[in-house]
């Protein structure tokens, strides 16, 4: 007992949460207005949307795969979900079929990359790209506003907590079950951390991407329904960029961008620290300009953090081959 | 002998097909999808699209991705890519009109913007290469990063340019005759750049070591070549040719926005894929991306002349992205064949 | 129980090489039978195969004489099959007992995984092995040997009819090995089929029933354990048909002064390297795999850091900080990975053979492309490269032909190569176009150059070298001239357990 726990307190969860606390006293103790309840139930909101992406994008990249068209497949959704809405489709089934199309666009990803090899960033991007243009066509560049009642649960609360928040938590929850307790969770971190291990151990290496990519899809359309949802309205174009956001947290909650470790928790933490800090950053006056270069730096010092644990775990192993090597390099 | 080695004569007993042929020449493989395009759109639009202004407008429109796509071309050809092309244009136009409207004068103002770009690309090459990152990651931060700066710059504006020797290269138009008004100085520029460092490519020293670095760095190193130092000097390159793509914009528009190269900030990658650079280096060539630059160009200028909107174009370009990287995939396959 | 495996004309080629050649042998359950043969003799393509990872491109293999059809390792793992590769395919990011387990996790009645059971399960199988490995360690944690243990575990976990193993030993010390040996018998005792890959001739002779030699592809000689002899086996493994080639060989008789002298050179991989070679002499470089020759080569060739030690080179101390420096110095590699490291694969002949010259064909700014065609031209009519065209891409020449651009592109007359290493040149390769190979590193020497042949093919070193200087971990452990060497004093060296 006395081991797990002194593993508990040295893992690397334990370390990245000292530090969002630090942080969020850090801006508490400097800025009065972070005190507020609802500045906490505001953090909560805003940290839903991307949360969902990055659970999506942590199962990825510990599968060794990456999605860059997260923020169009949820604007897309936002899209498609409020146009139906708009035209009478009551809104439960109409998010059920957002979903499934959200999967579908997954499922697109999945193809080209398992089964046409293409390289995963790119693929996406195309996608991304080519969801640019649909919501373009399919909404004149205007916002879709949603007017039906019930559909606004995303501004509501649970007790003291969004509903989002909610969603996001019973994910990670759940996911977090999944990665830890099933054997596809396991196999997932086989497949990322040694392809042909898993291969040659009876596992399909392309089966377990696929099916996180479709995974990916689907909530990243959650993410734009959720969103949609708060805002009562679906734009085209997002204000940020969700995706780059959850590529940060993923990475800086210790899951590992060349794939095979990182968790749920540390997910959550991720979110939660990125999310702190630009709110932050916000609350005490920063305008966006600071906000989109902090984020961009705050990858950056995350992917650095990434190499760096990397380097030291190839040095102790000597077990990567160079083939994997040369992978990582070309980041495939 | 024992053991037989495969001898190449066997291997060239292969059924000679025109599709085959295409795989292999991808070149001329866009080169008739670059025509069959023309001919379908010209019949469609009833001839207006071949009308010799509508001709000058895909030129005027290539200047600036053609700035892009060389950059880009060399950096896959040496097997590294940049993502960050597009925000570094933005930068370095609105920092050209920024510094002009400061007062300094045209020409520090130029080699002020192209140092931006240049430094843009040392940035990306020291990720890349001091910190082992992803090239594509480390680029799509640092693109974050610079268009934190456009904000900074613009503050929601749109920034003037009253220099007449910038109107002059974004619209003045040369070599028109008859009802044809000719191409613009930026476009010529631009093109005569991409046919020099065609040429360049495949005649100097430095052209081949690209291919090589490209081709397998290992061996290149045990060759003599430095592929930190060329990954080096390309970076620098490719953020020198965005800084011109974002010049050349804002000289056009005589005004620098927040938008900038935003829309075609993928056109260069997407131009190299398609006219056979592989995204893993060591193979294609300058007139491969022009190729595939005409035949990304014509396509949204046809699209334009029919009066198809901007959201279309987006997923044309998307679209023909990954119809390149399924022929990328296809032509392996190809390949393979041809040796088992 | 009374298992028979069988390999039925097994045929595999890959692009340029012939694997594989219609092999076929079948293996008893209750025995061991031993896998033998050169680098590149096919070893490893046939237990690939056996794995399910690639497929053979004609021939069978059956169990009980059923053929067995399978496309991915999940088929092979399912008709009983373990193979125990030869790198360990772990996870270090994982738990040990997950990597004892992979994909196959017990469950608890809910569907996931029993976290208990697993445990549990682990420390029996540890215990059987009686190592002191703690399941809950991270595999990246444990030591290579400890590593290489979990690997065989995670074969032996899958109770499987057929095991085989791919140089298990390589990184294990004695007590382990001991173990490993106790298993393999107790799995014979329980009437599995064992399948044995090693390089370690006394091991053979220990564990196994049975000897299948292979040789370039082909299945040369099947042979029971009992009935043979060391010196039996070095014969059928290496080949009655090179011992004229060797003695055919034009040898050159001029060796001149020293070009380069090594002096207690220590990487992180070697220790206190010390050696000298002279002009026209041929030097060979014997040893295990994994021994330190390559780091050798690369260190002296200025591709791996050096933490101390001096070199002179053709009279002078240098230092170089990359290849390029070397290379300048007249120093040549042609590396041991081929296609790795070697060639440019999508490139043609023409642009691989001047790689390291470009700077010697320029005229003003640009190549000068006659020369560069001449030069090429030359080299292909030099090494007799069998090829239509100098356009050719690499990928589709032979092996040997690809070994040949290599040696091209150092020994042109553009070049100022001095001294040649060759890593390994003969991998891989057919017989003919070795004996081809051995004579151009003869002629080479002749015209003055000095030459460090490295080979973990003995006869091939002891015949073609000079002089032989054998490693061992990272360590000189002999020198042993050619009119003295045999396979036996080489081999004693280079292993000194």
């Amino acid at each position: 007992m006395q081991q797990k726990i002194m593993r508990l307190i040295r893992s690397k969860e334990a370390v990245l949460l000292l530090i969002t606390i630090v942080i969020f006293v850090a801006f508490t103790i400097n800025n009065d207005n972070f005190r507020r309840m609802g500045n906490l139930q505001g953090i909560m909101q805003t940290m839903s949307v991307t949360g969902v992406m990055t659970v999506g994008m942590a199962l990825l990249f510990i599968g060794g795969g990456i999605d860059l068209s997260m923020t169009f497949v949820a604007l897309f959704s936002g899209v498609i979900c409020a146009t139906m809405i708009a035209m009478g489709i009551p809104w439960p089934l109409a998010i059920l079929i957002t979903l499934v199309l959200g999967a579908c666009l997954g499922a697109i990803n999945a193809f080209f990359i398992t089964k046409v090899n293409v390289m995963s960033f790119i693929m996406t991007i195309a996608l991304s790209q080519m969801l640019q243009g649909v919501n373009l066509i399919i909404t004149n560049a205007q916002d879709i506003a949603v007017t039906v009642e019930g559909f606004r649960w995303g501004a509501r609360m649970l007790w003291i907590f969004p509903i989002p928040f909610v969603i996001m938590t019973l994910l990670i929850v759940g996911f977090g079950l999944i990665l830890t307790k099933t054997r596809f969770g396991r196999s997932i971190y086989m497949v990322g951390g040694n392809e042909y291990a898993a291969r040659l151990a009876g596992i399909n290496p392309k089966k377990v991407r696929a099916i996180l990519y479709i995974i990916a899809g689907t909530l990243s359309s959650l993410a734009g329904v959720m969103f949609t949802s708060r805002m009562a309205s679906a734009a085209p174009a997002a204000a940020a960029d969700w995706q780059m956001n959850a590529v940060t947290a993923a990475i800086l909650g210790g899951v590992a961008f060349g794939g095979g470790s990182g968790s749920m928790i540390g997910c959550l933490i991720g979110i939660a620290m990125l999310n702190i800090f630009n709110f932050g950053l916000t609350s005490i006056g920063l305008a966006t300009q600071w906000i989109t270069m902090a984020s961009g730096a705050l990858l950056l010092i995350a992917l650095t953090m990434d190499f760096l644990n990397e380097r030291s775990r190839k040095k102790s192993l000597g077990l990567i081959t160079t083939k994997k090597k040369l992978k990582l390099q070309k980041g495939v | 002998m024992s053991n037989q080695t495969l001898s190449p004569d066997t291997v060239q007993k292969q059924k000679f097909s025109l599709l085959s042929l295409l795989m292999r020449k991808r070149t001329l493989m866009m080169l008739l999808l670059f025509f069959v395009i023309l001919v379908i759109f010209a019949v469609l639009s009833e001839g207006r699209s071949l009308d010799p202004r509508n001709l000058m407008n895909i030129l005027n429109m290539m200047a600036v991705s053609a700035f892009l796509t060389q950059g880009v071309a060399l950096l896959m050809i040496s097997g590294k890519l940049d993502l960050s092309t597009g925000a570094n244009g933005t930068l370095c136009g609105m920092f050209l009109a920024f510094v002009l409207r400061e007062g300094v004068p045209l020409f520090p103002a130029i080699l002020l913007a192209l140092c931006v770009g240049v430094l843009f690309g040392l940035v990306n090459a020291a990720l890349v290469n001091e910190l082992n990152m992803a090239p594509f990651i480390a680029t799509l931060a640092t693109s974050l990063i610079g268009t934190g700066f456009v904000i900074m710059i613009a503050q929601n504006r749109i920034i003037p340019i009253r220099d007449t020797t910038m109107h002059w290269f974004g619209s003045h138009m040369l070599l028109g005759f008859r009802n044809f008004p000719g191409v613009p100085v930026s476009a010529l520029l631009a093109f005569l750049l991409m046919t020099i460092i065609g040429i360049l490519l495949h005649m100097t020293k430095f052209g081949r070591q690209i291919y090589l670095v490209g081709g397998n760095p290992q061996a290149s190193m045990l060759c003599g070549i430095n592929p930190k130092k060329m990954s080096y000097i390309l970076f620098i390159i490719c953020g020198l040719f965005s800084s011109a793509a974002g010049i050349t914009l804002v000289a056009r528009l005589q005004s620098a926005n927040m938008q900038g190269l935003v829309a075609q900030r993928f056109q260069g990658i997407t131009a190299a894929v398609l006219g056979g650079i592989i995204l893993g280096g060591g193979s294609g060539g300058m007139l491969g991306a022009f190729v595939g630059l005409l035949v990304l160009n014509t396509f949204s200028n046809g699209m334009t002349v029919m009066g198809i909107g901007p959201g279309w174009h987006h997923v044309a370009s998307g679209g023909l992205l990954v119809f390149a990287l399924s022929l990328e995939f296809l032509q392996k396959k190809q390949a393979e064949k041809t040796v088992a | 129980m009374g298992d028979i495996l069988e390999f039925k004309n097994i045929c595999k080629s890959y692009p340029g090489v012939r694997a594989l050649q219609d092999v076929s042998f079948s293996a008893k359950s209750g025995n061991v039978l031993a896998l033998l043969g050169e680098n590149g003799a096919g070893k490893s393509t046939l237990l690939r195969i056996l794995s399910g990872d690639v497929s053979p491109n004609s021939g069978k293999i059956t169990i009980n004489g059923e053929e067995q059809i399978y496309s991915a390792p999940n088929d092979a793992i399912k008709m009983g099959i373990s193979v125990i590769s030869q790198e360990r395919q772990l996870v270090p990011s994982l738990t040990v007992m997950e990597n004892i387990f992979p994909g196959a996790q017990p469950k608890t009645k809910l569907g996931t995984i029993d976290k208990k059971k697993l445990r549990s399960e682990s420390n029996a199988i540890i215990d059987k092995f009686a190592m002191p490995i703690d399941p809950d360690d991270l595999v990246g944690r444990l030591s290579v040997a400890h590593q290489q243990m979990v690997e065989i575990m995670k074969a032996y976990r899958r109770n499987s009819r057929i095991i085989a193993f791919d140089e298990p030993t390589a990184p294990l010390t004695e007590s382990e090995i001991n173990v490993l040996f106790g298993l393999i018998d107790q799995l014979k005792a329980e009437g599995k089929i064992i399948i044995y890959v090693s390089h370690r001739l006394a091991e053979i002779f220990q564990v196994t029933d049975e000897i299948v030699v292979l040789k370039d592809g082909l299945l040369v000689s099947q042979l029971t354990t009992s009935q043979t002899n060391e010196n039996e086996l070095i014969k059928a493994m290496i080949g009655r048909d090179l011992g004229d080639t060797y003695a055919n060989l034009k040898r050159n008789d001029q060796i001149g002064d020293v070009i380069l002298e090594v002096k207690d050179l220590n990487t992180n991989k070697l220790k206190d390297v010390s050696f000298t070679i002279r002009k026209g002499e041929v030097l060979g470089f014997a040893g295990l795999i994994g021994a330190g020759r390559t780091e050798v080569a690369r260190a002296v060739f200025g591709a791996d850091m050096i933490s101390s030690g001096e070199i002179h080179f053709d009279g002078k101390k240098v230092t170089f900080k990359e290849p390029k420096d070397a290379i300048k110095a007249g120093i040549a590699l042609c590396p041991e990975d081929r296609k790795d490291q070697g060639l440019l694969l999508f490139r043609t002949i023409r642009e691989n053979v001047t790689m390291p010259i470009l700077s010697r064909i320029k005229s003003g700014l640009f190549l000068n492309k006659k020369l560069e065609r001449e030069l090429t031209e030359e080299a292909v009519r030099q090494y007799t490269i069998r090829t239509p065209s100098i356009n050719k891409i690499t990928r589709e020449l032979s092996g040997g032909n690809q070994q040949k651009v290599i040696l091209g592109r150092w020994t042109n007359s553009r070049n100022s190569t001095k001294l040649l290493i060759l890593d390994e040149p003969t991998k891989g390769i057919d017989v003919g176009t070795k004996a081809e190979i051995y004579q151009l590193v003869c002629d080479l020497a002749k015209s003055g150059l000095a030459v460090i042949f490295i080979s973990s093919e003995l006869t091939e070193v002891i015949n073609v070298a000079d002089r032989i200087i054998v490693m061992q971990n990272g360590q000189i452990t002999g020198t042993v001239m050619r009119e003295e060497a045999t396979e036996e004093n080489v081999l004693s060296l280079a292993m000194l357990v």
